[in-house]
């Protein structure tokens, strides 16, 4: 048998176009689907310092707390479930684990309990589940809705599941926990019994002089776009020529030099909600500006959270990536890439 | 490509592209028997050119790719390749054994058809 090594690994992006101010827009049930992220990037060109109204919302992201060695039967608690899961919304993620190969626990904002087990901690559960839609032969998903009747407390379904994660599979491991918009409070009786720490999200900000940019966003091509955008995430340098030996790499055509630009990088368990708000200030700092402009923001989920979009199962493979990038204009218009690696579903 | 426009004045429109990455980008650390050796960005390309001349041969040492970005204290470097020669750089990447008669590694970090997914991997989130 022969193998085709031109064949390079599948990959998706979505690309959505439109206008804030249309109804039918899709921003917000996007930011809100993608329920784990890891990272915010802003751009800013022509920007050298945040606007006040921009810089407290950047600075206003909610703390998470990391808990050591939680035995995952505690999300199961009664008074955890009546505190914090059926009021409002937890996003919890197992923290160092790897979907490739670990066990992996994400509790999702809308209640859902969601595990990705190798085959023999499945078997020793002993809990319905199903098998991993890119792993089928030593992958499954154990997928429960807390809020759901079969999984009040004191049912058969949580007596099962209860069992199961107390005897037979005693699984803990660190976790991620945020609440909104309860905070830390919703989450004191919990955090009280175990070892934790609070955590306040990463920010770093950056003025880049003299930047190469695209001179049109509006009409350039998304991959090259994104592509553009990934090199002044990673600073790299844009000015070679095509017959440079390091690098041929050059900013896409028609291209114009901003003065300066604001990178604004935001890192840790970031919660949708905060998303929104910035999005809604970075289109207000659109408004308000004299100069025409236009603002790009890049959110990354994590790469080994069991879920991506929505309750859709997403594996690592190769990168694990899962974010999306909104290009923001003036005009209220707005270009949306969603990218998803090997091991996902298409985005929403 | 699925294009998907809601009404005909194209106010909302979502295109979905499969597969559609010109190029794939790599994140590889080169680990060196001898911590102290440093190589620059040019002698490192060398040797990966290097090793695409071993493994496919003139045909392979003649495969396009960029250095996008190289830390010389971590030996740690950003890659770009054309999506259909990923495998073969790949595979040479893992093949190279030694440099200068001392053993060497390449670990491929993190491999991407989007540049930005490179910079935002969250197994890199320490919290400790």
């Amino acid at each position: 048998m022969s193998v085709d090594v031109a064949q390079a690994p599948p990959s998706l992006l979505v690309c959505e176009r439109s206008s804030f101010v249309e109804q039918n827009n899709r921003v917000g049930s996007h930011v809100e689907q993608l329920h784990f992220n890891y990272k915010v990037s802003l751009l800013l060109p022509e920007c050298s310092s945040a606007p006040s109204h921009l810089d407290s919302v950047l600075k206003g992201f909610s703390s998470f707390y990391l808990i050591r060695k939680l035995p995952i039967y505690e999300l199961l608690n009664k008074d955890f479930l009546e505190t914090a899961v059926y009021h409002g919304s937890v996003y919890g993620l197992s923290y160092k684990t790897r979907v490739d190969e670990d066990t992996c626990v994400a509790l999702m904002p809308n209640g859902r309990l969601c595990l990705s087990l190798d085959k023999y901690s499945f078997q020793l559960l002993g809990f319905e589940g199903t098998r991993s839609r890119f792993r089928p032969k030593d992958r499954h998903i154990v997928s429960v809705d807390l809020t759901n009747n079969s999984m009040a407390p004191g049912g058969r379904g949580y007596l099962r599941l209860l069992t199961g994660l107390m005897s037979r599979l005693p699984l803990s491991m660190d976790f991620l926990l945020s609440h909104h918009p309860g905070g830390g409070a919703s989450l004191q009786p919990l955090l009280s019994r175990y070892d934790w720490s609070e955590h306040r999200p990463e920010m770093i900000n950056q003025v880049l002089p003299h930047l190469s940019c695209p001179s049109d966003p509006k009409s350039c091509d998304a991959q090259s776009f994104l592509e553009w955008l990934g090199a002044v995430d990673a600073d790299i340098g844009s000015e070679n020529s095509s017959s440079s030996f390091l690098s041929s790499f050059v900013c896409p055509e028609l291209k114009t030099v901003l003065s300066r630009a604001l990178r604004v990088s935001i890192c840790g368990l970031l919660l949708p909600p905060d998303v929104h708000r910035l999005i809604q200030e970075v289109r207000r700092y659109l408004e308000q500006t004299r100069l025409e402009t236009w603002a790009s923001l890049t959110v990354h989920g994590f790469a080994d959270s069991p879920v991506s979009w929505r309750d859709n199962e997403h594996g690592h493979l190769r990168g694990g990536e899962n974010f999306y990038t909104l290009l923001m204009f003036q005009d209220h218009a707005y270009h949306l890439y969603l990218a998803t690696g090997a091991h996902d579903t298409c985005p929403p | 490509m699925n294009v998907d426009e809601k009404d005909g004045s194209g106010v909302y429109q979502r295109v979905v592209l499969k597969n559609s990455s010109p190029y794939h980008y790599l994140k590889v650390c080169l680990v060196l028997e001898d911590e102290l050796t440093r190589l620059s960005a040019v002698e490192l390309k060398h040797f990966i050119i290097t090793g695409l001349k071993n493994l496919y041969g003139e045909v392979g040492a003649a495969l396009s790719f960029d250095l996008l970005k190289y830390d010389e204290d971590t030996l740690t470097a950003l890659l770009r390749v054309y999506s259909r020669g990923l495998v073969k750089l790949w595979s040479s990447l893992t093949l190279l054994g030694s440099y200068q008669n001392q053993a060497c590694a390449f670990r491929v970090l993190q491999v991407s058809p989007f540049l930005l997914a490179l910079t935002g991997n969250s197994r890199e989130l320490h919290l400790d």
